[in-house]
């Protein structure tokens, strides 16, 4: 005996026997057992009743739009990786260009003597204030790269 | 066979989409459009929020296609972006507005698919037995949980195998017949009085 609800392959026989896709023992069978099982009977009306259940037709834009996004997408990563593109190479730039300013300002920077530091402290804030101007004008230069 | 030819021509399709070939997304959206909306609409049963889900689909089949290896069937693959985008968009309306609005908007458009789907001229009263039993199936279709809805249309409408939904779903083969037929079951029992 073959009950739907007591057999593990009930939903795809249920839906070969009703698509008439079983071999014909199977068929025979079932169709004997359908007659006399309610809950079976009732399996197969819900089958027929799902078939009611009809769809619209996909709108004729939905191509057309769907290119659009796709299109739209596409420019964003393009736009995305030229910034990453142009950008790359900025970084390393800025870091060197700060490292060779640095440098510079060390080896230009006047030997101040400990004592004459002791005694002319003024003196020597100046020339601090001097070389920190310095750095922040060429550090100026800098910025825009890092924009 | 026919379903082995049909996957082998469309794994390949996807390889071409991978390596820049635009046609053949072109062929692979004409092939399976149909099938994607139309499982999408049964899903969340509004027209406009289901193409707009189809449209997220396809689009994160080409924004996949350079990932893209054939491991899984094509379709069950695709099935499971469409499963995925479906069921994270009814997790999201039942959050912002309920379930009131959603029938608002199915019965605003019942009348058209009506129109469209009859081709004869039925009496009144016949169009509005069949309105009534609609109604009834989708309503029954919609309290369905999602998964075993997802589960019935792709058994029933899509013709997706046990092995298929089980891949769409993330379960053993055995969980699908048992999910598949404890909602035919419940199916059955809702729908019982249109017997």
């Amino acid at each position: 005996m073959i009950c739907l609800s007591k057999n593990e392959q009930g939903a795809d026989l249920l839906a070969g026997y009703l698509a008439k896709t079983l071999d014909a023992p199977r068929m025979a069978e079932l169709t004997r057992h359908i007659q006399e099982c309610s809950d079976c009977r009732g399996l197969a009306t819900v089958w027929e009743r799902l078939d009611e259940f009809a769809v619209p037709e996909v709108t004729p834009g939905f191509d057309a739009r769907l290119y659009a996004r796709i299109a739209r997408e596409e420019a964003r990563i393009s736009l995305s990786s030229w910034r990453r593109w142009l950008w790359r190479p900025v970084a390393p730039l800025a870091a060197v260009a700060a490292a060779a300013v640095a440098v510079v300002l060390y080896v230009h920077s006047p030997a101040i003597p400990d004592a004459a530091k002791q005694a002319s402290p003024t003196q020597s804030n100046g020339a601090d204030i001097e070389q920190v101007a310095q750095a922040v004008d060429d550090m100026d230069l800098l910025v825009p790269l890092d924009r | 066979m026919e379903a082995v030819v049909a996957l082998e021509r469309d794994a390949q399709l996807m390889l071409r989409v991978r390596e820049g070939d635009d046609t053949s997304f072109g062929l692979l959206l004409e092939r399976h459009r149909g099938p994607v909306v139309h499982f999408l609409y049964r899903m969340v049963q509004n027209q406009a929020v289901s193409e707009e889900l189809a449209q997220e689909v396809f689009l994160r089949v080409y924004r996949s296609r350079e990932t893209y290896e054939p491991t899984a069937k094509f379709t069950t693959w695709l099935f499971r972006i469409a499963t995925h985008v479906a069921l994270n968009s009814i997790r999201d309306r039942k959050k912002e507005k309920g379930h009131e609005s959603l029938s608002e908007s199915n019965d605003e458009m019942l009348g058209g698919l009506e129109r469209q789907v009859a081709d004869r001229q039925p009496t009144i009263e016949q169009e509005m037995v069949h309105e009534v039993k609609l109604r009834e199936v989708r309503q029954a279709i919609e309290a369905l949980p999602a998964k075993q809805r997802a589960a019935v249309l792709m058994h029933k409408y899509e013709g997706l195998d046990y092995a298929q939904i089980a891949g769409v779903l993330s379960c053993s083969e055995s969980a699908i017949k048992s999910l598949l037929f404890r909602a035919y079951e419940a199916l059955r029992d809702r729908l019982a009085h249109m017997a």
